[in-house]
């Protein structure tokens, strides 16, 4: 699992990815090394087999999900990223972390719906425009990677926001 | 015990096993077609009842549920709820006539006095009985897929298929429930589109929603309770009734009360199916009868809170795909439960429209199964089924956290890995806690494995490196490897997760199992690596035919002296460890040679969209489609 997904599924590195093409990859590799198929070779074949599917199904994983997408095209340009490798974030937005990391702690406790819909909605709009100004950023080859970072830091940011209020919306109904 | 003789002339028929909690199927693939076999009990319904007489016989079945008010402690059904179960789980004390050895223990154990069965070999005794009618209709039975609900954890799993394997029978797979049913329908009418599968059976509960695109059976996700059924509304019934019989404590709810009661609510609920209102004669307390009146309308009410719960599920699967309702092409009906009219007209309401239930949802999931067994028997390429993990795996952190390594939906097989350092100066080992699940705390998640890993040379802490690689394979059964990487030096710790029976407690119980136990054991091991060696040898026989090219003058050679090896040991040998040597030594001369058949395959694969390619999917999308037709609903 240390090659790059990019090349595991055959798709071209950029991070505006077609996901259909993704999908139609990854279930061609998938008709070709799925266990399913190996049912009746030898097990040296069966565990090559297993072991590739496993690579491409992680890589798969991993070009699904925009951050990790992000972080396998800086492994790319040698940078490596993670968190508390980016840059601190700056005090604007860590104000709005707080705000918003406040109302949902009220909307945990008086359950409110709406208001929980409204901040879900609210969030997701950012994403989306972090992502689109991620994918003109990795467009510019000659843009220093720091720049990356730290756009980065803030999609990481509103992608677990957004994980953290769905699992509240879970409980709630 | 008769062992049914091998004739490697006669092919042996593979069989789908649904493993139900109130009802077990076995069907097989006949002309292409699915078909249940008649179990013992001549119909294709076997009761999942096993009933421990006194004097050491076990009976399975409908002669077995015959025993359920007379004997209720000795007469087990729904054993599936307590699979993979510690001893004390929640499920142990709920309303139920059953009997446990207390304790701490890995699993549960049945109380029958001098007998203490677990799960699993209540399972085993279902899963012989099965066998036994296959066998008698097929003569030689291959291997088997056995099914088991999407949403069951990691020692769920272990225990079926532990319960497969003690009853004897080569599990050539473990396939999720909904999954075989979107196999069985084919989903003929629309071959391509997305699908929910609302499963409700007797003692479990699944979502799963999945894509059907070119022969490929692609599950978004699945989400469910493996603890909620029919069971739950019986035991809704069965409460009322037994405080109207005057039963409304522990000291008056003997098994044997508790027993009719169970009894009398499945009838109420089986005859609200088709009428408004249902009486019956319940025996009170101190003697008489009493009158017992129930309306569909009081029986909806009180499902009602069981029903929401599948609901959140229904909506966090769709959450979970990234899709809305009206994205579905369709929703197909599983399971008895979804016999009851307030749950289609739930489902509908759901959904916002009408579900699919043109299959019996009692047969749809063995026809699956069989399907599948089929398929695999035969590695044919027209359809792929892929499946996703149901439950998040992970690690227990300091402070009692989880550390998600694998996400739930995610597909399978699948692997990750995670690293971790340790946190005081001259730490010595690392203490591992593997746990699924989606709750926050580790306390809160299914417990599947503790390890240590020791040895680890006094450093400053921070420093030493613990690699933890998480393996799912297609069964969606786990293995955990830990490697300590620090200073060059490592150190590897392969961990099973332990919950249940260990292999030699398996291997034990199926020499118990054979008359003449070591012998026959003896004998089957090498009637398996027999099949095992024909099996191989053809395979490396198709393997020379495509891709020779790819081997060295010296390699080939190699081959050929493992292939002649391995073929004078099967035709000569009585000693398995002598085919298995062959085999093993087979496999070693080919290794590198599929590495390099593998990349060939992936880059044909990748390649993708050349006019070869394009003719040949589309020669495959037709065959799928034949195939569909074939196989398709009746």
């Amino acid at each position: 699992m240390t090659s790059d997904p990019f090349e595991a599924l055959g798709v071209e590195p950029v991070f505006n990815l077609d996901l259909a093409l993704l999908e139609q990859r990854h279930r061609d590799l998938s008709r070709t090394l799925h266990p399913d198929r190996h049912a009746v070779s030898g097990a040296a074949e069966r565990r090559r087999a297993l072991g590739r599917a496993i690579e491409v199904n992680e890589a798969f994983r991993q070009l699904k999900d925009p951050v990790r997408r992000a972080e396998a095209l800086l492994a790319r340009r040698g940078v490596q990223s993670g968190e508390g490798k980016e840059p601190p974030a700056p005090p604007a937005l860590l104000m709005e972390v707080m705000e918003r990391r406040e109302a949902l702690a009220e909307i945990r406790l008086s359950k409110d719906q709406v208001a929980l819909g409204r901040l879900i909605a609210e969030v997701e709009q950012d994403e989306r425009r972090v992502r689109a100004e991620l994918d003109r950023q990795f467009a510019d080859a000659q843009l220093d990677s720091v720049e990356i970072l730290k756009k980065l830091g803030q999609l990481r940011y509103y992608r677990r926001f957004l994980d953290e209020a769905q699992a509240i919306a879970d409980d709630l109904f | 015990m008769l062992l049914d003789i091998f004739d490697p002339k006669a092919p042996p028929q593979a069989i789908g096993i649904d493993l139900g909690t109130t009802n077990s199927i076995v069907a097989h693939v006949r002309d292409g077609r699915p078909v249940p076999l008649i179990t013992c009990d001549g119909s294709p319904l076997l009761p999942s009842v096993v009933h421990y007489g006194r004097e050491g016989t076990v009976v399975v079945g409908r002669s077995a549920l015959s025993y359920a008010t007379r004997e209720p402690e000795r007469t087990i059904a729904s054993v599936k709820r307590f699979m993979g179960r510690a001893a004390g789980d929640s499920e142990t004390t709920r309303l139920g006539a059953y009997k446990f050895v207390p304790g701490e223990g890995a699993v549960v154990r049945f109380d029958l006095g001098k007998l203490t069965p677990s799960a699993v070999e209540v399972s085993a005794e279902i899963l012989k009985s099965l066998k036994q009618s296959a066998v008698d209709q097929l003569q030689h039975v291959g291997g088997a897929v056995i099914t088991v609900p999407a949403y069951f954890d990691d020692a769920q799993r272990q225990a079926t298929r532990d319960a497969g394997r003690v009853a004897g029978l080569e599990v050539l797979r473990l396939l999720n429930e909904p999954t075989a049913a979107a196999l069985a329908y084919g989903l003929e009418k629309q071959k391509n589109g997305l699908f929910a599968v609302y499963d409700l059976g007797g003692g479990t509960f699944d979502i799963t929603i999945l894509l059907l695109e070119d022969g490929v059976f692609q599950v978004k996700s699945t989400g469910g309770d493996s603890a909620l059924g029919g069971d739950d509304m019986d035991r809704e019934i069965a409460e009322r009734m037994l405080n109207a019989m005057g039963a409304s404590d522990a000291r008056t709810r003997t098994p044997e009360v508790v027993s009719i009661a169970l009894e009398a609510a499945r009838r109420a609920k089986h005859a609200l199916t088709e009428n408004a209102k249902v009486a019956l004669e319940l025996p009170k307390k101190g003697g008489g009868d009493l009158s017992f009146e129930l309306t569909r309308a009081d029986f909806d009410a009180w499902i009602e809170p069981l029903l929401e719960r599948t609901g959140r599920a229904c909506r966090r699967a769709l959450r979970d795909a990234g899709l809305a309702a009206s994205a579905l092409s369709g929703v197909i009906l599983v399971g008895g439960s979804t016999r009851v009219p307030r749950v289609r007209s739930y489902v509908e309401e759901l959904f916002g429209k009408a579900p699919l239930a043109d299959i019996d949802p009692d047969l749809v999931v063995a026809y699956g199964a069989a399907l599948q067994a089929d398929l695999l028997a035969r590695s044919s390429d027209e359809v792929l089924l892929l499946d996703v993990l149901p439950l998040s795996l992970g690690i227990e952190t300091m402070g009692g956290g989880v550390d998600k390594i694998l996400p739930r939906n995610t597909t399978i097989p699948a692997g990750a890995k995670a690293t971790f350092t340790t946190y005081a100066d001259d730490q010595t080992g690392f203490d591992l806690h593997v746990v699924q699940g989606e709750r926050e705390l580790a306390s809160d998640c299914r417990s599947l494995a503790r390890f240590k890993l020791s040895g680890i040379p006094p450093l400053p802490a921070g420093l030493a490196r613990l690699e933890v690689s998480f393996h799912v394979d297609e069964n969606n059964l786990l293995s955990v490897k830990a490697v300590e990487l620090t200073t060059g030096l490592s150190q590897t710790v392969e961990v099973k997760p332990s919950y249940g029976l260990t292999d030699d407690e398996v291997e034990r119980m199926l020499i118990d199992a054979l008359d003449h136990g070591e012998a026959d054991f003896e004998l089957r091991r090498l009637r398996d690596a027999q099949v095992e060696a024909t099996r191989i040898l053809l395979a490396t026989d198709k393997a020379f035919d495509s891709d020779a090219d790819l081997l060295e003058p010296a390699e080939r050679a190699r081959i050929e002296q493992a292939l002649t090896d391995l073929r004078t040991a099967v035709s000569s040998s009585t000693q398995a460890s002598r085919v298995e040597g062959a085999i093993a030594a087979l496999d070693d001369a080919t290794h590198d040679w599929a590495g390099r058949r593998m990349n060939r395959a992936i880059q044909a694969a990748i390649a993708g969209k050349n006019l070869g390619a394009v003719e040949q999917s589309v020669a495959h999308a037709a065959g799928v489609e034949a195939h569909l037709k074939k196989h398709g609903a009746q």
